[in-house]
């Protein structure tokens, strides 16, 4: 079997190697999707089979040991590959009709190429990785490539200040889970994560390293508010990259969590209230930021935040169970944010690539010059609306039963603890009916600005790939599956969440509901829809005739709403929260002339936490400054006195 | 399950779908006796729909396969909803673990996709309209996990039969939970089937409705499934809210259906008297009106927590 997984990596290398070699272009991106494709499907495959026989001894190559410490195969670890794989097969088929409008500049097609082949190879071993320090190499490179990635458009300045942003605070982010793992490695002598313990007995340290751990990850995974980064880099990425990175690669920043709550046990109650409270504010606001953009990548990656806050209520909830040690909570919270996290890598590939396939028709980006698309390309529109129900966690699809799984979970824990438990639970549950109202009217915004009513600036022809058809098509059925019938995936989530659950009572989730009644209504509710609508198409007596507009017939694609007034109802209520901006010039003469409407939204954490401290390390720093300009003798002395100084800590830690 | 349960569960299903035009009949004719007139028989809306049924559709020259499909996908998810409310003491014929989330989340389905079939069009009306819709169903939803969701929380239960065959009357605090879950969820009605004081039915102002504006372009067996969704959801809503008083069927099943119909009726007439007596709200103060109806919801559960 891991063979499979072996020739799977070296055919994500080989299709690098000919996005390089090959000479025509055209013809190198051709090759480039089917190898990678193909080595992607046997690791999907490799992933799938090890999910369903779950391998007795977790080790990659069993038959060489020294490899074979490196690697671990258990069920967290094949799960995150499972997503990672079925998140980057079809971004990788959307690759092709995506650049063929950059074939012009083919050395940079090259180069994202290659780096695209790494990022995808370095995730996969990363999650799979079983040391510390691999880990770290791995998620380097992710980081790296990932960047290199971003630089596809690098005359464009946009591009250059977001990328920055991106290279900035992902190191920022290693930088703490290099704290994070040596103090792992000080507490148990080992760089192997089975190996790796934290108690609260050790004291500090469990605070210090729980705490840059956490940073670290949730740098990568966008909570609130270290989410900063996200909406510049999703929204500057060529759109393959960026569906990779809101649907895989934040989601490494929740793997690492769910690794460190392997680490930490037993889990002391803040941990899980925690996780909670950060979760629910990064679900609610970073929903409620999604409504105030007009950027649609920008509006996704604020959608990211809000279902990375979704994921983290499942995890706390999953921590609550682990406190306690009650199973079926464990098996609902960790279990539910899995397989959100599934979901969410679906769904939102689908948005993304939708997003690109427009991009590359319409070369833009904003919401507000679309609309009318679904005239010319229907079932396109149909495929995203998929995608837009499926986010909006709405049934019959699959984002509705991983919710489902959720509020489960806080109606469990509320029976289970008594207390003031049932009154903070209601106060989760509230809150995440408000994030799924606010989804669904970000939701009913995008869809109806960019694709219904009538073309806001012309576009001759709207195409779509076969290509892009297949990917987008593949994701949607995949939401269709898992929502109708997610007895498949729950049965391996099961799997997975027993590393969590302590021995003999492991749950199983047909205990949590019945799935099949709930398959049935599902199924029943589509099929009564289908037999509506072929019942309705078939009736004859139907005719076209222009809207009503009070008797105006003459209406033009400018008197339509637009996004920003149709978010305007709710935007008002919390506009000083969330750092909105317009301002309205209105004549004051009788007559009519022109006037402007100029909105903006703000981020209250880059407004107000990052741009200030940024900007005071860059004051302190040009204090040092001169240094550098004066005399070269005196920078080779404050250089040597920096290298003394982490080397003097380094001794002082060693022997101290 | 067996199939007389089932049956029974059946049964109401139908009842409810043959009678709820007749419960927005029945609001229409008390309005029209409060304010003086004769009114319209309170059979108005079966004509209604006969007549819509047999209408041609005419569909706007801007609208695309969105308009065809929105209406029928709102219908089929409302009438799922009612197939999982428990109407009075009846188990429904789907009632299990969950289902309260399911049936939130149903409303939500079509809701979106009414939207969508305003948005179709590309005329401001349509816009306006859903624009407003989406705002009010953010703070809705709320209020529907407070009423109903505290009293899941507090009895342990996820399933709506189960979550109204726990309230005990023999409880105090069950009469206080009771009025106070009837005020959050009148308001819940008003919000979700779009009546005074949130919305006007019968405004023939476009800038000023909501549900109305949303629905301006359809018509035929489009208007006719619209229709006849607003209704069949007044009639959930009504039955959401009578079966607070389910602790009375418990006693005796005679007492507890009467308390049942009167209840429902004393909603009709509740609601006309609202319609006759106040004016519409400004917008602007529509979700202070709401966060009203949740601030009662968090009472229940403190009641429930601390009394206890």
């Amino acid at each position: 079997m891991d063979h499979l997984f072996i020739l799977g990596c070296s055919l994500i290398l080989i299709g690098a190697v000919f996005a390089v070699l090959v000479k025509p272009i055209q013809l190198a991106l051709r090759i480039y999707v089917g190898v990678m494709s193909a080595g992607l499907l046997f690791n999907l495959a490799f992933a799938l089979v090890n999910l369903v026989h779950l391998p007795a001894t977790p080790l990659l190559f069993p038959a060489f040991p020294v490899l074979s410490s490196f690697f671990r195969l258990d069920g967290l670890a094949l799960f995150f590959l499972l997503i990672i794989t079925s998140a980057a097969i079809p971004a990788i088929l959307s690759t092709h009709s995506y650049l063929n409008q950059y074939l012009h500049k083919a050395a940079a097609v090259r180069a994202f190429l290659v780096s695209f082949s790494l990022v995808l190879l370095s995730t996969q071993l990363l999650v799979l990785a079983n040391h510390a320090i691999v880990f770290l190499i791995f998620w380097e490179l992710m980081t790296l490539m990932a960047y290199l990635g971003l630089l596809l458009e690098k005359e464009k300045p946009e591009i250059q200040k977001g990328s920055f942003i991106y290279f900035a605070t992902t190191h920022f982010a290693t930088f703490c889970l290099y704290i994070f793992f040596f103090l792992l490695h000080s507490q148990s002598g080992s760089w192997l994560f089975s190996d790796f313990q934290l108690t609260q007995t050790s004291g500090m340290v469990f605070y210090v390293a729980f705490f840059f751990g956490f940073v670290g990850f949730a740098i990568k995974a966008g909570f609130m508010p270290f989410h900063f980064w996200l909406p510049h880099a999703h929204s500057i990425a060529p759109t393959v990259l960026s569906a990779f990175l809101s649907a895989v690669i934040i989601k490494t920043g929740i793997y690492g969590i769910f690794r460190m709550l392997e680490f930490c046990s037993p889990l002391p109650l803040w941990i899980g209230a925690g996780i909670l409270a950060i979760s629910l504010f990064s679900a609610i606001f970073g929903v409620w930021y999604a409504l105030a953009q007009h950027d649609i990548k920008k509006l996704l990656a604020y959608h990211s935040i809000e279902n990375i806050g979704i994921i983290g209520i499942g995890i706390g909830l999953g921590c609550l169970g682990m406190t306690y040690s009650i199973q079926p909570l464990i098996w609902l919270g960790l279990g539910g944010a899995l397989f959100h996290t599934f979901n969410h890598a679906i769904f939102k590939s689908l948005l993304f690539l939708g997003s690109g396939v427009i991009y590359s028709n319409l070369h833009t980006r904003n919401i507000e010059l679309m609309g009318g698309i679904v005239k010319s390309a229907p079932w396109f529109v149909g495929l995203f609306l998929i995608g837009s129900v499926a986010i909006s966690g709405l049934p019959p699809l699959n984002g509705f039963m991983s919710e489902f799984l959720i509020y489960r979970g806080f109606f469990e824990s509320a029976s289970i603890f008594g207390g003031y438990f049932p009154f903070f639970m209601l106060l989760m549950t509230v809150g995440l009916a408000f994030v799924g109202g606010l989804a669904l009217a970000c939701f009913t915004k995008i869809n109806s600005i960019m694709f219904l009513g009538n073309e806001r600036s012309p576009h001759l022809k709207f195409t779509v790939t076969g290509l892009d058809y297949l990917s987008l098509g593949l994701l949607a059925f995949v939401c269709l599956l898992f929502g109708i019938y997610p007895q498949i995936i729950l049965g391996i989530i099961s799997s997975v969440v027993a590393i969590f659950q302590s021995g003999e009572s492991a749950q199983t989730f047909s205990t949590f509901a019945q799935w099949n009644f709930i398959t049935g209504i599902f199924a029943a509710i589509i099929l009564l829809i289908s037999t509506l609508i072929i019942w309705k198409v078939s009736r004859t007596n139907q005719r076209k005739s222009a809207a009503w507009g009070c008797g105006y017939a003459g209406q033009t694609s400018r008197m339509q709403y637009t996004a920003s007034s149709y978010a305007d109802d709710i935007n008002g209520i919390a506009v000083s929260v969330l750092h909105l901006k317009s301002k309205v010039k209105i004549p004051e003469t009788i007559f009519p002339v022109t006037s402007r409407f100029h909105s903006h939204a703000g981020d209250f954490s880059e407004d107000g936490l990052v741009k200030p401290i940024y900007s005071w390390i860059i004051g302190k720093i040009t204090s040092v400054d001169f240094l550098s300009r004066t005399d070269i003798r005196f920078y080779i002395l404050f250089m040597l006195l920096t290298v003394l100084f982490y080397g003097g800590t380094a001794i002082l830690w060693t022997y101290l | 399950m067996d199939l007389s349960v089932s049956l029974q569960g059946l049964f109401p299903f139908v009842l409810i779908l043959l009678v709820s035009p007749f419960l927005v009949g029945l609001i229409n004719k008390q309005k029209a006796i409060l304010t003086g007139r004769i009114g319209a028989p309170v059979w108005q809306p079966y004509y209604d729909l006969a007549r819509l049924s047999r209408k041609e559709t005419i569909y706007a020259t801007s609208a695309s396969f969105i308009s065809r499909i929105a209406p029928v996908i709102s219908f089929s998810a409302i009438l799922f909803t009612l197939l999982i409310l428990p109407i009075g003491y009846v188990r429904p014929l789907f009632s299990f673990n969950g289902d309260i989330i399911v049936f939130a989340y149903l409303l939500g389905l079509a809701r979106f996709f009414q939207i969508l079939g305003a948005m179709d069009i590309g005329s401001s009306f349509e816009g306006m309209g859903a624009a407003r819709e989406a705002t009010f169903a953010v703070f809705a939803e709320p209020i529907f996990f407070f009423t109903l969701g505290s009293l899941a929380f507090i009895s342990g239960h996820t399933s709506i039969y189960d979550i109204y065959h726990s309230i005990q009357l023999d409880e105090p605090s069950a009469l206080v939970f009771i009025i106070v879950s009837s005020i959050s969820g009148f308001i819940l009605l008003v919000t979700e089937c779009s009546r005074m004081p949130i919305d006007d039915p019968n405004t023939h102002l476009e800038l000023t409705m909501i549900h109305e504006v949303m629905i301006l372009d359809n018509s035929g067996i489009d208007l006719f499934l619209y229709q006849y969704g607003s209704y069949i959801k007044i009639m959930v809503y009504a039955v959401f809210e009578a079966s607070f008083f389910n602790p009375f069927s418990m006693a005796n099943e005679w007492l507890g259906f009467s308390v049942f119909i009167v209840v429902i009726f004393l909603l009709t007439t509740v609601i006309a008297w609202v319609e006759t007596m106040i004016a519409r709200f400004k917008m602007k103060s529509i979700p202070q009106y709401l966060l009203f109806a949740t601030a009662i919801g968090i009472l229940n559960l403190l009641i429930y927590t601390f009394v206890r």
